[in-house]
């Protein structure tokens, strides 16, 4: 497989002091993204797809953090696990399924992550974040954070010729007057004109992999459209291979190949866009039914019906149930599953290639 | 024949930004008209959904019919009484009757009060039940919005993005009131609990006969609630209709843009015509109203693919000829000179 | 090496377990520190109050010059006058306690009311108070003591107003800064949506819910740092004059024999100086942490 980045059972908990608890936002999360290929997630909140990505940028910072799984990736001919090393750092107790303990040497863990991920981050793996302006700096142009990724990441050491290549940047990502922009100051700028800069600041680097986390989350809706344009043409032009995270599920179907769905930290179905993402598919995850079925469709909206929403909460991971995490929500349960749906989380299997499924209702076939 | 609820004529709402004390010796500032002239009006047991981006005016609005806000000029009349200028001590026996759903989610939730003690508070402000009434109205608005009893020895920082807004809303039920200004009511929401949340509103209204302003950027979510529908773009109201109508046969540039960029974020074949508007629209600069110096004219002008195509035409920015509301049948009313 | 692990059972909710079992116990400690010196602080108050003090703190006796500690009859010695150093050190707690306590009054008081009145109506007044404010803060608060001090006579009480008056915009500051969160979440306006009248809003949720843990912190730090400007003007020789005991002159009359060795006279109000200071920022500051519910990093 052509993957060029495979994340397998990746873990990484935090510790709740007031309940005592672990915090189990990634709990066992496979996915894998191939070069020149988008790979949207989705999932609503506490479903583990916004650390999933930190996780996988060596970006989580709280404890116990990432305590599991495998993290490679391949490009430039090296396979590297960006994970490796994670054993000797840390130890797991676990009990009846579940972990107990776990004892993490982090300051250590820290610098070997430093390690791991220097000549990664920023030049092999790019990231742009939710808020625009609050991840630039504020204290400096828009232009000379761009050449000083530049210079840092590419062959273009000369000021000029980073200057050039920083303005064609800009105009890339249709940023109107560049050469004026190019001094403009983030608190200057609008919000869409400051996620321009920043997917021109993540690009310029010419990463392997691109890792965008709710790149139109609290845009305007005209502006919304105009950056989903942006990175559609973008990734047609690059190739570059992007780990796509929204909520917005029309910006996921716009742009993303293939899609993994994500709840209460685990991934519940991957597959092709439309596959996955088609309204009236029938073989499908309960979870990725019901939560398409709860947008207003035309249908819906034509007659004024109620919207089909799922019961219940989003699973709080630190309450984590027995069986399968959705189980309490499903609405596709049926008696001759209700007691495995309970008492065991089903695994991932195939019911088309490439499609998979957590369910019981599918049951692997091997 | 439903009577009209609510009824705001030419409304204005200027806010003076004054730079420190200088400008308050000087009665210099600048004047920022967040709206400009509005008019609506809301039936009993109507909802009126209220959409635009950020900027336009659309939550100032809703403050300002509530009165939470003094308005600058025209007028409101809340079920056949003048309100525009009563005084706080006039308006209070009012409020319960025009409730507000804030868009975020802790408002009226005071981090240091369990969720009982909040319903409890709201149900004696205007009232004095015994505490068996209490017990029994806090029940009852509990089944209302749907949340579990267990929830009122909470703190609202233990609650849920879906319960917090479940626990905003029993809040306002608690007065009993007859309009409700919904700003933003499922934004900061997941998907799912949006499904809720827009469910639970609907119910209400069905039962308790609320009328609702439905405040909100989720074109779908208001296209799905409303009878009607007012677009605004800085400060005014550019189109208004059925709610189908705006939806599935906008007259305004504006509303056309802002119900394209929808179908701009589904479509994975985009039409070579919307294409290439894209593209045009990109080479033209941003074209920002700067309150300081009106421009005059149409407000939209700056943005308008129709100016561009016919030329930029120079009734589009006389400022003498601001286009006006017409009406172009069913109600459907437009401002724009070529719509 | 750090460990994490879950607490077996099911999985309690925090917030529902009562007040004392949710405070760190760091937190405790300092509470508990302060609690004792401040009983310590009014039980002697009684004590000198209702007179039944060891001694007499004015009564001299000059055969028992600097006595050392545990000297039979004086467990803390006596100083260069042989008046007993036990009583003298309860009755210097007078010196400061109720001049310190206008001096909070007025500090928390006045900065609460101009704090409301500026974040409650925002505006011109806002403007205006926090000029105010700025000026007040920006006088040098010992020149405008000893300022007072010369024009009145060295009188404690006038000097704490002064210093009550000086603390009023720091107080003031945070409670604006306070109401400001609030009003950024929409609360206020809310409260008044639904019909609250203002007075209710005000006192009851703004002041009392939310500005309690902000208000007793100050009333203690005012205390502490009172505590630390009327011993410092009773050393200097501005403050509570010979032979009223307070805290500050006795350190400055034991320090011409304390290169004679006789170092308890300065050291035991010195001591019990710092210990008191350090009770009441302790209280405020575990007080502060155990209302506010945060937890220890």
């Amino acid at each position: 497989m052509d993957a060029l980045l495979a994340i397998e059972n990746l873990r990484t908990y935090f510790y709740s002091r007031a309940k005592r608890a672990f915090i189990r936002s990634v709990d066992g999360a496979s996915l894998s993204v191939a070069r020149g290929e988008t790979l949207g997630i989705v999932g609503e909140s506490g479903s583990g797809k916004t650390v999933t990505a930190l996780s996988a940028a060596g970006l989580v910072t709280a404890a116990p953090g990432v305590i599991g799984g495998r993290i490679e990736l391949r490009s430039n001919g090296i396979a590297r696990n960006l994970l490796d090393g994670l054993e000797r750092y840390v130890r797991v107790e676990e009990a009846d399924g579940h972990v107990v303990s776990v004892e993490k040497n982090e300051p250590g863990w820290r610098r070997r992550v430093e390690a791991l991920m220097a000549g990664v981050r920023g030049k092999e793996i790019a990231m742009i974040f939710q808020n625009p302006r609050a991840a630039l700096n504020p204290y400096s142009t828009v232009g000379s954070q761009l050449v000083e990724t530049i210079r840092l990441h590419t062959g273009a050491k000369g000021e000029r010729e980073a200057k050039e290549r920083a303005i064609h940047w800009l105009e890339r990502v249709r940023i109107d007057s560049p050469r004026l922009r190019f001094d403009n100051f983030p608190f200057g700028m609008s919000g869409g004109m400051c996620q321009r800069a920043m997917i021109a600041m993540a690009l310029s680097a010419e990463p392997s992999l691109l890792i965008a986390d709710e790149p139109t989350t609290g845009l305007d809706a005209t502006i919304q459209s105009r950056i989903v344009e942006l990175l559609a043409e973008l990734k047609a032009e690059t190739r570059t291979a992007t780990l796509l995270i929204s909520h917005d599920i029309s910006v996921i179907q716009r742009l993303s190949d293939r899609v993994a769905v994500m709840y209460g930290g685990t991934v519940v179905e991957t597959g092709g866009t439309a596959e996955v993402l088609a309204r009236e598919a029938s073989e499908r995850h309960p979870y990725t039914q019901a939560l398409l079925a709860s947008i207003p469709s035309a249908e819906t909206i034509r007659r004024k019906s109620y919207l089909q929403a799922i019961e219940g909460e989003v699973l709080d991971t630190i309450e984590v149930p027995r069986g399968c995490r959705f189980y309490g929500r499903c609405n596709r349960v049926t008696e001759g599953v209700r007691e495995r749906c309970a008492g065991a989380e089903p695994p991932l299997a195939e019911i088309a290639p490439g499609h998979k499924v957590r369910c019981w209702l599918y049951p692997a076939r091997s | 024949m439903s009577k009209t609820i609510l009824e705001v004529t030419d409304l204005r709402k200027h806010y003076r930004q004054g730079r420190g004390l200088a400008s308050m010796l000087t009665g210099e500032a600048r004047v920022i008209p967040a709206v400009d002239g509005v008019s609506f009006y809301l039936r009993e047991n109507e909802t009126v959904g209220l959409v635009g981006e950020s900027g336009c005016g659309k939550t100032t609005i809703g403050r300002t019919v509530l009165r939470l806000t003094d308005p600058t000029g025209g007028s409101i009349v809340f079920d056949g009484r003048d309100i525009t200028a009563l005084s706080r001590a006039e308006l209070r026996p009012l409020r319960r009757e025009m409730q507000m759903i804030f868009q975020d989610l802790d408002a009226g939730l005071n981090p240091a009060m369990r969720v009982r003690a909040i319903l409890r508070e709201a149900l004696t402000v205007y009232e004095r039940p015994s505490d068996a009434e209490i017990a029994s109205r806090i029940r009852e608005l509990l089944e209302q919005v749907n949340l579990k009893e267990s929830k009122l020895a909470n703190f609202p920082a233990e609650l849920s993005g879906g319960e917090k807004r479940r626990v905003g809303i029993a809040r306002v039920l608690a007065v009993r009131p007859r309009l409700i200004v919904a700003d933003e009511p499922t934004s900061a929401l997941d998907i799912s609990i949006q499904a809720q949340v827009v469910n639970l509103l609907r119910d209400l209204q069905k039962h308790l006969g609320l009328s609702y302003l439905f405040i909100s950027h989720d074109l779908p979510v208001v296209e799905l609630v409303s009878e009607k529908v007012a677009v605004m773009y800085l400060g005014r109201i550019v189109e208004m209709g059925l709610a189908e109508d705006i939806a599935h046969r906008p007259r305004h540039p504006y509303t056309q843009i802002l119900w394209s960029s929808l179908a701009d974020k589904q479509s994975t074949e985009v039409s070579r015509r919307t294409r290439q508007e894209t593209v045009e629209r990109e080479r033209r600069a941003w074209g920002v109203f700067d309150f300081e110096h009106p421009a005059g004219g149409c407000r939209f002008a700056p943005r308008c693919p129709l100016y561009e195509q016919k030329g930029r035409p120079a009734v589009c920015t006389d400022p003498a000829s601001e286009p006006r509301l017409r009406d172009v049948g069913r109600g459907h009313v437009v401002a724009c000179h070529f719509a | 090496m750090r460990r994490f692990v879950q607490a077996p059972g099911p999985i309690g909710e925090f917030s529902k377990l009562p007040l004392l079992q949710r405070a760190e116990r760091l937190d405790l400690v300092y509470v508990g520190y302060g609690l004792l010196i401040l009983a310590l602080v009014l039980a002697s108050y009684l004590l000198g109050a209702l007179g039944w003090l060891p001694h007499d703190p004015r009564a001299m006796n000059v055969e028992l010059i600097n006595a050392a500690p545990f000297t039979p009859g004086h467990p803390l010695g006596t100083d260069f006058l042989g008046r007993d150093l036990q009583a003298r050190l309860i009755i210097g707690i007078q010196a400061y306690f109720l001049p310190g306590l206008l001096a909070i009054a007025i500090s928390v008081a006045g900065g609460a009311v101009l704090g409301v009145l500026a974040g409650y109506r925002g505006g011109w007044l806002d403007t205006v108070i926090t000029y105010f404010a700025n000026l007040l803060d920006s006088f040098p608060r010992l020149v405008l003591i000893l300022l007072v001090i010369a024009v009145f006579k060295p009188d404690i009480y006038a000097v704490m107003v002064v210093v009550g008056i000086t603390g009023m915009p720091e107080t003031a500051n945070l409670i604006a800064g306070k109401i400001s969160f609030l009003r950024q979440k929409n609360f206020i306006e809310a409260a008044h949506a639904l019909g609250l009248p203002a007075r209710t809003v005000i006192l009851k949720h703004i002041l009392w819910l939310n500005c309690r843990a902000l208000l007793v912190i100050q009333a203690t730090l005012g205390m502490a740092g009172a505590i630390i400007v009327e011993t410092s003007l009773s050393y200097l020789g501005f403050g509570v004059q010979e032979p009223t005991p307070s805290w500050g002159n006795m350190v400055q009359a034991g320090a011409n024999y304390f290169l004679q060795g006789n170092f308890w006279p300065s050291t035991a109000p010195a001591l019990a100086i710092l210990a008191t200071i350090l009770g009441f920022q302790l209280l405020g500051d575990g007080l502060n942490n155990i209302l506010e519910g945060k937890r220890r990093r």
